[in-house]
């Protein structure tokens, strides 16, 4: 096991509260960017950054819909952000396991 | 947001040891060696501790996939046999720390364990916005506001 998944974009995507927000939106359903733009105070061009980021990360998938962007969430990634921590966990356990393993060896 | 707690990872053991055998454990290179940086396929090639507050530990695990994998952070709390707190990187990963925080405390003749891995104090901060422990602050919450969204 390792300390650290390949999940950088990922991680990167879930640290900001807006991608967060955009996340929570399209987990409800599917949204034309216009719609998930428009709760926010920020500019619609700003809310696009913040879509491409979470694209990159394949948190969020976008198809044309007539003249429209559709976008959906993806949430195999979140998975596996979530098993990483799992990952993590596992890792710690089996390391305090050898730790009582060596303190009921004999004493030399 | 207050995340700290989601966002750690937890984990507890029970020893038979008294809580100073365990304690010490973390701190003699010759047992820390053994356990705790260590993988189940890789091998520890060099530890070594400096067992006082502000002092550095480095420990290198010969991983059969990765090559060598350098474990490195210092110390910040040391008060045995109860408490021991250090950061914890490893560079070739991520940049920044996360913080392991030990706390031990005594259960008959032994002693439960509880391990917390959780991000970084502000004074060990970089300015790295993208750093591993800013990030990691956000992982849990964005999965709660999914749930709370009934999506799962």
């Amino acid at each position: 096991m390792d300390e650290y998944g390949p999940l950088d974009d990922v991680l990167t995507a879930l640290a900001d509260p807006t991608r967060r927000a955009i996340l929570a939106r399209l987990a409800a359903s599917d949204a034309r960017v216009t719609d998930v733009a428009a709760p926010f105070s920020i500019s619609l061009n700003s809310v696009s950054k913040h879509i491409r980021i979470l694209e990159r990360a394949d948190l969020v998938r976008r198809r044309k819909q007539g003249r429209e962007h559709m976008l959906a969430l993806n949430p195999a990634p979140l998975d596996a952000a979530s098993d990483w921590l799992d990952q993590q966990r596992a890792l710690w356990a089996w390391r305090l396991d050898e730790l009582d393993k060596i303190l009921k060896e004999p004493a030399s | 947001m207050t995340n700290e707690a989601v966002s750690s990872v937890v984990v507890t053991h029970r020893f038979d040891a008294a809580p100073e055998r365990v304690f010490d454990a973390f701190l003699d290179v010759a047992i820390a060696r053994r356990f705790l940086f260590a993988t189940a396929k890789g091998e520890m090639i060099a530890a070594e501790i400096d067992p006082r507050v502000g002092g550095r530990y480095t420990f290198t695990d010969r991983r059969p996939d990765m090559g060598d994998v350098l474990h490195t952070g210092e110390y910040l709390e040391i008060d045995r046999p109860r408490r021991l707190v250090f950061t914890f990187g490893v560079p070739q990963f991520a940049p920044g720390y996360t913080t392991v925080t030990i706390d031990i405390r005594p259960d008959g003749e032994g002693c439960v364990l509880t391990l917390t891995n959780d991000d970084v104090p502000a004074a060990h901060a970089d300015g790295n916005r993208d750093g591993w422990t800013r990030i990691l602050t956000g992982l849990l919450p964005a999965y709660e506001d999914v749930q709370a969204a009934g999506w799962l």
